[in-house]
């Protein structure tokens, strides 16, 4: 299956699923967001909860030498928001989702369901691709919410511990840093990269083909593909941010 | 009614599909009215399953018109190729069962897709297709826990869910026990003779083969080289033919090297 056709038919069963809501399949989209999100959960957790510890030893290795290491929860609170809670939470949900959807797509096409799927008239794309790719569109916003969180936590856990920083005042100064403005443009930016990892995903899974060799190096592919996808998104995506 | 006002079931005609230098499908022309059964025979590679795969839509021609139940498919789009696919079912070589669901969530699927249905409807039907063809009470397992001859009956079952005017099966009898065998071709004759299904059949299976069919087609190289009723069939002196029919391994299908060419082929760079 092409990419521009399977966007294509995306786009027509999301839109038709707005007025017959049976078409969405609701316990397959509940199924996923679980598989996707929920249980992506504690690798996100712990992934930007490390990456929270790291930006406060980075940032005060450099910021103690010209007198700031007061900024250093400036500096993990707006990156977090920004760039490394989105990014992270993608890079985590790329490794562990999208290669499963991939693999698990790519053995239906090998053994035939997505034929089968096709001979009953069930388009492959409304009952396989659209919970998967609704699902990591909403859960991968959510995951990350949660990541930063725990990023943060993770920054101010080692700030209290290493650099002898009140936990209230780093609090405070976060507060003081971070706009609204940071929080959305991560949130904009997990939004679409749950979509593009979903589909690509998808699109990888639906065009396997050579048996088992083939899913294990699609499944390959489809990670290195997702992850170039995202960060050149990322590139994109916080240039807009920047300039406007 | 004369026969001439009864359009056909399914009718082929000059289908041709190359894949690169190589013509696999070679203008084949052939009609089945409905009620009938064609088995389509011929050996390993000759183009069966690829045929099969046309029929169904899985794949578009490069050349010819292929019409079920009066309909050109050729070049229909998405949505109106998933209308006439309401009207068939195909049983594929391996079963492909859903391995994520149930068997009886597998026969369920293509009742529960086509329309909205009551569920206690559909596990009616479920019920109803399992005991077609010996698997009553099988409902709960998943395919992972089943044989592979159990799994190409559920395939059958669930291709029969909707009941279909149109019946394909990619080697329906392949792995099964000769008893099992002998159950499947009976229940195919019945749903042929009884229920007026018109079947499609690729099969290897000489016995099975002149068991349940009405008419047969033997493909060679992408080519129909013989077609015709059993009898028919039985009485084609066609070498080839015959050599396939009767499982024999000398023969002009070349299976087998001379002692000269295989020496040359040991020996080529």
């Amino acid at each position: 299956m092409d990419f521009i056709p399977l966007i294509r038919r995306y786009g027509y069963w999301l839109i038709r699923g707005f007025w017959k809501p049976r078409y969405i399949r609701p316990n397959a989209l509940f199924e996923q967001m679980t598989h996707v999100g929920v249980l992506a959960l504690p690798s996100v957790a712990m992934a930007c909860m490390f990456m929270g510890i790291v930006l406060v030893m980075q940032g005060a290795y450099q910021l103690q030498q010209v007198g700031a290491i007061d900024y250093v929860a400036d500096l993990v609170g707006v990156s977090m928001f920004r760039e490394i809670g989105p990014l992270i939470t993608a890079v985590i949900v790329i490794g562990r989702s999208a290669s499963s959807i991939t693999a698990e797509l790519g053995t239906m096409k090998v053994s035939e369901e997505i034929d089968a799927l096709e001979v009953m008239g069930v388009d492959p794309v409304r009952y396989l691709v659209m919970p998967r790719v609704a699902a990591m569109t909403i859960m991968m916003p959510c995951l990350t919410v949660i990541g930063e969180c725990l990023g943060l936590f993770g920054g101010a856990l080692i700030s209290s511990f290493s650099l002898g920083m009140d936990p209230y005042y780093y609090g405070s100064r976060l507060l003081q840093a971070v706009f609204l403005r940071d929080l959305w443009s991560g949130l904009i930016k997990s939004l679409i990269f749950g979509f593009i990892v979903g589909i690509l995903a998808c699109y990888r899974g639906l065009n396997v083909e050579g048996g088992a060799e083939g899913v294990g190096r699609e499944t390959t592919n489809s990670v290195v593909l997702c992850l170039k996808a995202m960060l050149a998104t990322n590139c994109i995506l916080t240039a807009l941010f920047y300039f406007f | 009614m004369s026969n001439s006002t009864i359009q056909p079931a399914l009718e082929v005609k000059n289908l041709t599909r190359r894949f690169g230098d190589r013509t696999i499908l070679d203008h084949l022309s052939f009609k089945l009215m409905p009620g009938e059964t064609l088995v389509i025979m011929g050996g390993s590679g000759c183009g069966k399953s690829t045929l099969l795969r046309h029929l169904v839509g899985l794949m578009q021609p490069d050349e010819g018109e292929i019409s079920i139940l009066g309909k050109e498919i050729t070049q229909m789009n998405e949505s109106q190729l998933n209308l006439v696919r309401t009207k068939i079912g195909l049983l594929f070589q391996s079963g492909a069962l859903f391995n994520s669901l149930t068997v009886g969530e597998n026969i369920a699927m293509p009742i529960l897709e086509s329309s909205y249905v009551n569920p206690s409807i559909a596990d009616l039907v479920v019920k109803m297709k399992l005991e077609l063809v010996g698997l009553t009470g099988f409902e709960h397992l998943k395919p992972a826990q089943l044989s592979g001859g159990m799994k190409k009956r559920v395939g059958l079952a669930r291709a029969l869910a909707t009941d279909p005017q149109i019946l394909f099966c990619d080697e329906p009898t392949a792995g099964l026990d000769p008893v099992m065998t002998a159950v499947v071709d009976t229940l195919i004759s019945d749903l042929t003779k009884k229920l007026g299904i018109t079947a499609v059949v690729v099969t290897h299976d000489m016995t099975s083969a002149f068991r349940i069919a009405s008419q047969m087609i033997m493909l060679f190289q992408g080519r129909i080289i013989a077609q015709g009723t059993p009898d028919e069939i039985r009485r084609n002196p066609d070498p080839i033919l015959k050599q396939f029919v009767n499982g024999e391994a000398d023969g002009p299908i070349p299976l087998r090297l001379s002692k000269d060419d295989y020496l040359k082929r040991l020996l080529q760079a």
